[in-house]
């Protein structure tokens, strides 16, 4: 059993998105500031968006450190999680079923999520993102195929 | 198309379904009917009505009307509509229950609501409603039958005698331990407050006491004081216990708990008579659950997770509080050891379970998270009055601590047996969860930064049935390497469970 990162393309992903979501923060915040008084409004906009260019900029990294996973005979686990970490361990017999999607940025640089369901009541879906697209229908085929064992 | 060229389903509704469709919906609108009888003008009042009315009927008898069920040979065919046709089958073999459900309407008129359940889970899949008893009963035994002939079918029909009943004075027991009284007392006084009847009622009852005696008791010394204020606490218990004992009486009443074919069965009700089948297949956990009342009677609670059972999903708010599948709501311990055996046949209770600690650090923990809480209480407290004596709750809230941290963890404990998980947790309220391991989803293991600081770390299974909050199994404070492994060895159990464990022996 190897203990596996996602694709580093992932980062890219993940810095594309945290830097967009501080934009939307940054204008949703400074707008509606903006007729009161423009000068307030400026300065909170440029403070969400240099905070939110440091988080986009070094979050991921870490997050990338602590995401892994590893494919054995008997499923998937997934570690993850910079502050509360979690390692999630899905027998393949339990998988109910599974999805393969792809977000208009992940397509960009070729990434994929791959999320399989249980039946149970809490945990239904388990998702592991950032893998490369190809990567994860070929994971998602190894552990769906019932007759691949060790 | 292949369904109705292979039968037509010719079953009909009971005569009076269309008074249940009726009320039924005008269930909805109880609130805003109530609203306008109280409030609303009197002259618009019949017409105003009349339309909300008769649209409902005209809707309800059309629905009874060209509602029909069948049974083909391998399925129950029900078939609604005249215009928009649906045609739905449910395979025998995908039925794992079919609960009936009678008010006291359906008791006069001889009627039951029957809902058919599926492994789906969320709503039932069909809700026909009603039938008479005969014809529910008959339902029942066609779907039963037909679904498996592994069953003994002499059994189905006529239930042994039952695992457990409940006489009345148990069911009153359960009302004193059961705080669900406070519900009721939160209900009633909500609709006072809605109709406006509270304010009436402090009106005049600050008119008819004298105002003398209330000043009186104002001025006089502490110990008047307090005595009103303890007789004022003493009566709202006793007022909560005794809605609570009527609560348990009108909904528990006559629990009854019978093996029926291989499955439990379980009725209870005083108005409503609930019928319920508790599939073994479909049991994924008991628990058990001991408060400090449940001591004094000698007395415990049995609860079990269905598989797929009415989940909280949304939309069926009022169906979530039936999901608490009692296997019995009171028992003695000895008994209910005997129950939770008899629920899950796949566990052998005869080896005692290995109790684990939690890690040796735990009650540290715990006693920190306690005491930071009583002195946040305190300083937040003492902060808003601007008074010091609240700081009197930091110094009670540190020995309490103490000594609920002791007691916490030693009453915490888990153990991995060869077919199941046991979780026991709690001191003042004990809780005991028994999880059989081919019943696992998924493990997991999580560390927070506290529990990293404290090289500790927690474990969660789940299953297909923890339907609320509370009864997710979750053991906190154990070391780090210990829950690691705890993790680890119920994922390749559960892994090794039944079709992966034939394909490992074919290739070894």
């Amino acid at each position: 059993m190897a203990v596996q990162h996602v694709d580093p393309a992932a980062i890219t992903v993940w810095r594309w998105e945290s830097a967009l979501t501080a934009l939307v923060a940054a204008c949703a915040l400074a707008v509606p500031l903006g007729p009161m008084s423009p000068s307030v409004a400026v300065t909170i906009g440029v403070a969400v968006i240099v905070l939110g260019a440091l988080f986009a900029w070094s979050w991921p990294v870490a997050r990338y450190r602590r995401l892994t996973y590893a494919v054995d005979g008997l499923g998937l686990t997934i570690q993850q999680g910079v502050w509360w970490r979690v390692q999630i361990a899905l027998p393949r017999v339990r998988i109910q079923h599974s999805d393969v999607s792809q977000g208009p940025l992940q397509r960009r640089y070729g990434l994929a999520t791959l999320k399989l369901y249980t039946a149970g009541s809490r945990f239904t879906k388990v998702e592991l993102e950032g893998l490369r697209h190809e990567d994860a229908i070929a994971l998602r085929d190894t552990l769906l195929s019932r007759t691949h064992v060790g | 198309m292949s369904a109705e060229l292979e039968l037509q389903p010719r079953e009909r509704l009971h005569p009076m379904s269309w008074l249940f469709a009726v009320i039924a919906f005008g269930r909805q609108f109880i609130v805003p009917l109530i609203a306008a009888a109280l409030f609303g003008s009197r002259e618009g009042e019949p017409i105003w009505l009349a339309t909300v009315l008769v649209p409902m009927l005209l809707a309800a008898v059309w629905k009874q009307y060209f509602y029909r069920y069948g049974f083909a040979a391998d399925a129950l065919v029900i078939r609604e509509g005249l215009f928009f046709h649906n045609i739905r089958r449910i395979d025998y073999a995908r039925i794992e229950n079919v609960d009936t459900e009678r008010g006291i309407l359906h008791r006069l008129l001889g009627v039951a609501e029957v809902k058919v359940e599926t492994s789906t889970g969320g709503k039932p899949e069909a809700l026909i409603q009603v039938l008479s008893l005969a014809a529910a009963d008959a339902l029942r035994r066609q779907v039963f039958a037909r679904r498996s002939e592994e069953v003994e079918p002499q059994q189905s029909t006529q239930p042994s005698a039952p695992e457990l009943h409940l006489p009345p004075s148990e069911v009153i027991k359960f009302g004193l331990i059961d705080n669900r009284g406070m519900v009721v007392v939160a209900g009633l006084f909500g609709l006072l407050y809605e109709t406006g009847l509270l304010e009436a009622w402090s009106v005049s009852l600050r008119e008819r006491l004298n105002l003398q005696t209330f000043d009186q008791i104002v001025a006089g010394d502490w110990l008047i004081q307090a005595g009103v204020v303890l007789a004022t606490l003493l009566a709202v218990l006793i007022v909560l216990r005794v809605f609570s004992v009527v609560l348990a009486l009108l909904t528990l009443y006559d629990f009854t708990l019978a093996r029926a074919a291989g499955d439990l069965k379980v009725r209870y009700g005083l108005l409503t008579r609930l019928s319920l089948t508790l599939r073994l297949s479909r049991i994924q956990a008991v628990h058990r659950t001991e408060t400090l009342l449940h001591r004094l009677f000698d007395r415990v609670s049995l609860r079990v997770d269905l598989a797929g059972g009415t989940r909280g999903q949304g939309e069926q708010n009022q169906d979530a509080a039936k999901s608490v599948r009692w296997l019995a709501p009171v028992v003695e311990p000895a008994r209910g050891d005997e129950l939770i055996a008899l629920a899950l046949p796949d566990v052998r209770f005869a080896t005692p379970p290995q109790w684990q600690p939690l890690a040796p650090g735990a009650h540290k923990r715990v006693f920190r998270m306690s005491a930071f809480f009583w002195s946040f209480a305190g300083v937040a407290l003492a902060a808003i009055t601007r008074e010091y004596y609240p700081l009197a709750l930091v110094a009670i809230g540190l020995p309490i601590s103490w000594w609920h941290a002791r007691m916490y963890v030693r009453y915490t404990g888990w153990a991995l047996q060869e077919d199941a998980l046991f979780v026991r947790m709690g001191w003042l309220t004990r809780t005991l969860a028994v999880v059989p391991r081919n019943r696992i989803q998924t493990a997991q293991w999580a560390e927070s930064p506290f529990d990293r600081r404290h090289a500790m770390a927690s474990v969660t299974v789940d299953t297909a049935g923890a339907g609320s909050r509370s009864d997710v199994v979750r053991i906190d404070y154990l070391e780090r390497d210990v829950a690691v492994e705890l993790a680890r060895e119920l994922y390749t159990s559960v892994a090794h469970d039944e079709p992966a464990r034939h394909a490992e022996r074919v290739l070894t």
